[in-house]
């Protein structure tokens, strides 16, 4: 049986969270042996919209990243168990068995991606299972069937990789069946303003270059002054550049580590 | 699984966008009596879908997947809530001779048959009759979202049923609670009066308007547009696509709006963020700058417009010696100078269209008119109906239209297509039906005051004319005024004005009956003296009407499962009423009105399915034109092929609402009839308020209020169910969850609050508890929390308080500011009002006194 995939596309999700309540009405009260016990009615999200707040007022959006099982090759969870209850189907999906699940909780710290939840009630380890009971009937996981952005795709592993397509902690080298598409990465960015003539400064040339490499980027102010240099691959720190046509140049240094904001950056006339 | 085999499917409304149409239903799967699991419907590949074609930026169409709101598919779980009414049920210390009106929201309940309960709601209307010598004295609120059923979770039967009672019993009129044009309002009391559009409350008609968008315009500005919050619910997904197609078509989206909302969050290029309420000055500054650059578009405002030179006086400064310039925009909007400055350079010199959802919380606070009129003034500045200018109103794509949709589709589907309820008159109306009326906004008012006096019925499809006649409650001087409310809706203190005002109204001791019919005992409802309990869509079989869609269709809706304990359809407790007071003939079963309104659409008369056919087939979904027929379609109603929108006006420069025909900087109809109104003058002007940031009242509330609708709630509905409250609430110190409330870290900073914080929100209306959310997505100065929370009545130290955070309860009402004088224009004021907020130790909250409130009667089963 080939081996199944998730791809999880970060500039897709708008945050609706249509995924992480599907997935509630789908395992809450209804349980799906072998492969799941009922969900607790709340406190668990199997699919956990996490919503990351990027950059400082004015400049400012949110990413919401769908955060789920990864359904790991090499999942450090499956090893992590005494009692041999997590396992991996013949198309991948790894499975927390309920029977065998004697609620030791040693599953939860071992996974690198913080999506394993404890039942108290049951007294035992639950997460998602991919919809294997639908997978099996050649239904999409419920989550998937419930995006209205195709933001949660499923398919055959492989089928989904492209050159935008990547992992989520790939140092943990647990090998997951999820790809990302659009993971955050730090941004620098700024407003460039003339404060003298009170006007904002369309088209100024940004460069930023990380110091001691050859890692560079370039941007222009848009038409409110406003500058992003995105997707930085590497930490800073940077050397941030800016320069239009009848100003002095101004230098900023800074690291970007995370979304960075040079607030309103004032340039100087010759 | 044994469970699987036994599984049937229903197509289940929508159970909270209400007024009898719905967008496309739930397949719920039921086993036996529990509801399993609801998937999304998928539009059948043998419908045609749409398609919109341009020149260059590709072809536009929707998915087949239809996804509903998370509050659909959660709502399973409120159909056996704790707080379900489950039987009819008396206050247990209610008589008619002994009302004990002050107890209202304080005492319990005792359960009754439904026998009882209609003999003793028989009586009370004999009473009153007898008593008072007409029905005036018994106000009727049945105007409300409801589910989304097409007849029987309709909230407008009460109307119906004493329409019925004077037309065949002659026991004279009743008080019709008019609903104004709330999530519209300041287009309504505004922007009719520059541009007309009476038919969608002042917001310009929507035909066949994406296709000239599309192919032209290249900046679209979202207005406090977001179709993320409530947009499933009311438009169902379509909502969400729209702002893709933007997306596709290399449209650049400026967001202003005081909060990041969700759509601009990961939609929007650019987020301005503006002060709450003070869009009119924003416009005012970007009028500064185009008539200082010389950069409008000078021979539209010449042949289309008329009065441009008076408000050319006013930015300038001629007539009250304050320039409008961007420098005075800042202080006014918070916005820097220079950004507005290149907005405005941005809007003239690329094609820019305008857009909102419903309006967005600009146009529901104090002079909601003042921005929706500035905005129209802006929009003709340059060239309103060209290439790429448009007003755009994302989401619902069946409302707004004059004679197309906005969307490719047959005028014989939109005029005859769908069965559409005639109750709709009751509430979104041309006029009252009773001829003794209170608007909703003056609810609490009109019990609360001897005598008020207003201008306009606020009916939604009334004429803008209407805004100028004065009506008066009690109609005369020796009427005995409002002695009885009946009330199917639930929300007005969470969805309108001054909620404390209303509970108070239901205390006064003139009040001798409150019947409240409604599946669950929450807000309001806990004031009632009776109760009736009401289904949910679950629960008996309906049409499912899709009209909020851009693809239209019908359902047969099958019961899914059996009623909870007594509970009858909303029809159906009015059908029982009726049939004692022997209107037999007025109400005949459901399944015959069913039948008959399907009968009148053409699925039956063209496409001959009949009834039982239906059925059997479960649904009618319309195909779509194609691209040339709808292009044949578009040249019939006078449109070119790319034309839409306001194309024709940009064209003709007449045939518009108005007088004049035109575009109106100066109100031929304010002129006439209210010249002197300095509030609204005959030429909009920047008015201060009592609201505003910089009166004196400040000092003690110096924050304002930015309140808009709730993205996992629909308005007052589905508040408290657990896996919405997971979704919107902060979970305080306490583990109580907790009614947003998004604050700047500045002005958390300077109060000590910090993340999870319990905060009150307070002003000389009262307090509400609230939890903090300190975000940069909100600016500073201002503090946004949504409109809808479920009301929890408590103690904090000594003070009663709302524990659930329902901001409305300390939102204006209109009459604040006229005092006992006539209320010129009786607005819905819920958002850009001013508070104060502070940390607070839960410690000192005490459910257990004035906390008795609307609890008691969980014990009932």
């Amino acid at each position: 049986m080939e081996n199944r995939e998730f791809l999880i596309d970060v500039g897709a999700c708008t945050g609706c969270n249509l995924c992480a309540i599907s997935c509630k009405d789908e395992h809450v009260e209804n349980s799906f042996a072998p492969w799941s016990a009922p969900q607790p009615e709340t406190g668990q999200f199997w699919v956990d919209v996490k919503a990351l707040e990027r950059g400082k007022l004015p400049r400012l959006s949110v990413s919401y990243m769908p955060t789920f099982c990864q359904h790991c090759a090499d999942a450090p969870c499956i090893p992590a168990c005494p009692d041999d209850a997590i396992k991996t189907r013949d198309d991948g999906l790894v499975w927390i068995d309920p029977k065998a699940c004697t609620g030791c909780g040693e599953c939860g710290p071992a996974c690198p991606y913080d999506v394993i939840f404890f039942n108290e009630d049951a007294n035992i380890a639950q997460k998602c299972t991919g919809c294997a009971h639908r997978v099996d009937e050649g239904l999409l996981p419920r989550c998937v069937e419930a995006c209205p952005h195709e933001a949660i795709l499923f398919g055959d592993e492989g089928a989904l990789q492209d050159e935008r397509s990547e992992i989520l902690k790939p140092e943990k080298k647990a090998a997951p069946r999820a790809l990302w598409r659009d993971l955050p990465k730090p941004w620098i960015a700024g407003g460039v303003v003339d404060a003298a003539r009170d006007e904002v400064i369309p088209g100024a040339a940004v460069t930023v270059r990380r110091l001691e490499s050859d890692e560079t980027y370039d941007a222009f102010t848009d038409s409110f002054g406003d500058f992003y240099v995105r997707n930085l691959e590497t930490d800073g720190p940077y050397r941030v550049e800016i320069s239009a046509n009848g100003y002095e140049n101004e230098m900023r240094v800074v690291e970007a580590n995370k979304d960075c904001d040079l607030g309103t950056i004032t340039l100087k006339r010759i | 699984m044994a469970e699987k085999q036994a599984e049937k499917i229903v197509y289940v409304s929508h159970p909270a966008s209400g007024l009898a149409r719905s967008n496309f239903p739930l397949e719920t799967h039921i086993s036996g009596d529990r509801i399993v699991r609801s998937l999304p419907f998928h539009i059948p590949e043998d419908t045609r879908l749409y398609e919109i074609k341009t020149t260059n930026r590709g072809t536009y169409t929707r998915p087949r997947k239809e996804v509903q709101m998370p509050l659909a598919i959660a709502h399973k779980q409120r159909v056996h809530s704790e707080n379900r009414v489950r039987y009819p049920m008396v206050r247990e210390d209610w008589s008619p001779k002994n009302p004990n009106a002050s107890m209202r929201g304080i005492s319990g309940y005792k359960r009754i048959g439904w026998d009882e309960a209609t003999d003793i709601i028989a009586g009370e209307l004999k009473r009153i009759h007898e008593t008072y010598g007409s029905m005036e004295p018994v106000f009727v609120q049945a105007d409300g979202h409801g589910h989304s059923g097409y007849m029987q979770s309709l909230h407008f039967w009460g109307h119906y049923l004493f329409d019925m009672i004077q037309k065949h019993l002659d026991w004279g009129w009743w008080t019709q609670q008019v609903r104004n044009p709330d999530s519209w309002e300041g287009y309504y009391w505004g922007a009719k009066h520059v541009w007309g559009f009476n038919g969608s409350l002042g917001e310009p008609y929507q035909d066949a308007v994406w296709d000239d968008v599309l192919e032209n315009a290249e900046v679209v500005i979202f207005s406090g547009c977001d179709p993320e919050a409530t947009g499933l619910g009311m438009s169902g997904g379509i909502a969400l696509e729209m702002p893709k197609w933007l997306k596709k078509a290399g449209i650049k989206i400026i967001s202003i709006s005081p909060d990041l909302n969700y759509a601009s969050a990961v939609h929007a290029d650019k987020w301005i963020p503006i002060k709450p309420n003070t869009d009119a000055a924003l416009y005012l500054a970007v009028a500064h700058t185009w008539i200082a650059e010389g950069t409008y578009d000078k021979a539209y405002v010449a042949s289309h417009t008329i009065g441009f030179e008076t408000f050319r006086a006013h930015v300038m400064g001629e007539d009250d010696g304050i320039e409008k310039t961007p420098a005075w925009g800042e202080k006014m909007t918070g916005i820097p100078s220079a950004t507005i400055k290149a907005l405005a350079r941005e809007w003239a010199t690329r094609k820019t269209t305008l857009s909102v959802y419903f309006g967005g919380p600009k146009v529901r606070g104090t002079l909601s008119h003042l921005a929706s009129r500035m905005e129209a003034y802006v929009l003709a500045m340059q060239g309103i109906g060209s290439p790429g200018r448009q007003f755009l109103r994302i989401g619902a794509p069946s409302f707004y239209k004059k004679d197309l949709a906005q969307v490719p589709r047959y005028p014989e589907v939109d005029f005859k297509g769908l069965a559409l309820n005639p109750m709709i008159e009751y509430a979104i109306g041309h006029a009252p039906v009773s001829p003794s009326f209170v608007p909703r906004t003056l609810a609490a008012e009109a019990i609360l005051n001897d005598r008020i006096e207003w201008k306009s019925t606020t009916s939604a499809l009334a004429k803008t004319e209407d805004q100028f006649k004065t009506y008066q409650f009690p109609p005369s001087p020796d009427h005995p005024g409002i002695r009885m409310v009946w009330n199917e809706n639930g929300s007005q203190p969470g969805s309108w004005g001054n909620g404390w005002k209303w509970l108070n109204a239901l205390r006064s001791r003139q009040i001798e009956c409150v019947v409240g019919v409604h599946p669950w005992l929450e807000n309001d409802l806990g004031f009632s003296d009776i109760i009736l309990p009401a289904q949910t869509t679950y629960e008996h079989s309906d049409l499912v009407i899709v009209q909020r869609s851009d693809i239209l269709g019908m359902f047969y809706q099958d019961q899914a499962i059996d009623p909870v304990g007594e509970s009858l359809s909303d029809f159906e407790i009015h059908r029982q009423i009726g049939l004692k007071l022997g209107l037999d003939e007025a109400f005949p079963p459901a399944e015959d009105w069913l039948k008959k309104a399907y009968e009148g659409t053409i699925a039956f008369s063209k496409h001959g399915i009949n009834w039982d056919e239906f059925k059997e087939r479960k649904y009618v979904i319309y195909d779509s034109p194609t691209w040339d027929e709808w292009v044949d379609i578009k040249k019939e109603q006078g449109f070119s092929e790319r034309g839409g929108g306001m194309s024709q006006f940009w064209e003709k420069g007449e045939g518009l609402e108005t007088p004049s025909g035109k575009i109106e900087f100066v109100s031929s109809l304010i002129s006439e009839h209210d010249p002197d109104n300095e509030e609204r003058p005959p030429v909009a002007k920047w008015v201060l308020h009592e609201e505003s940031p910089d009166r004196p009242k400040a000092l003690d509330y110096p924050l304002i209020v930015m309140s808009n609708h709730a993205r996992y709630r629909f308005h007052v509905q589905g508040d408290d169910i657990p896996w919405i409250q997971e979704l919107q609430k902060v979970q305080g110190s306490d583990g109580y969850p907790y009614e947003a409330c998004w604050i700047n870290p500045t002005d958390a900073a300077a109060r000590n609050i910090e993340n999870g914080d319990v905060l009150k929100v307070y002003n000389e209306r009262g307090t509400v508890l609230v939890g903090a959310f300190v975000t940069e997505r909100i600016i500073a100065g201002a503090i946004s929390v949504d409109h809808g929370a479920k009301m929890d009545i408590v103690a904090l130290k000594n003070e009663q308080v709302d524990r659930g955070g329902s901001i409305n309860l300390i939102s204006p009402t209109p009459q604040e500011k006229y005092g006992d004088g006539e209320i010129k224009i009786p607005e819905m004021n819920v958002t850009g009002f001013l508070v104060q907020v502070e940390k607070i130790d839960p410690a000192d909250i005490n459910p257990g006194t004035l906390g008795d409130i609307a609890t008691s009667a969980e014990g009932d089963d």
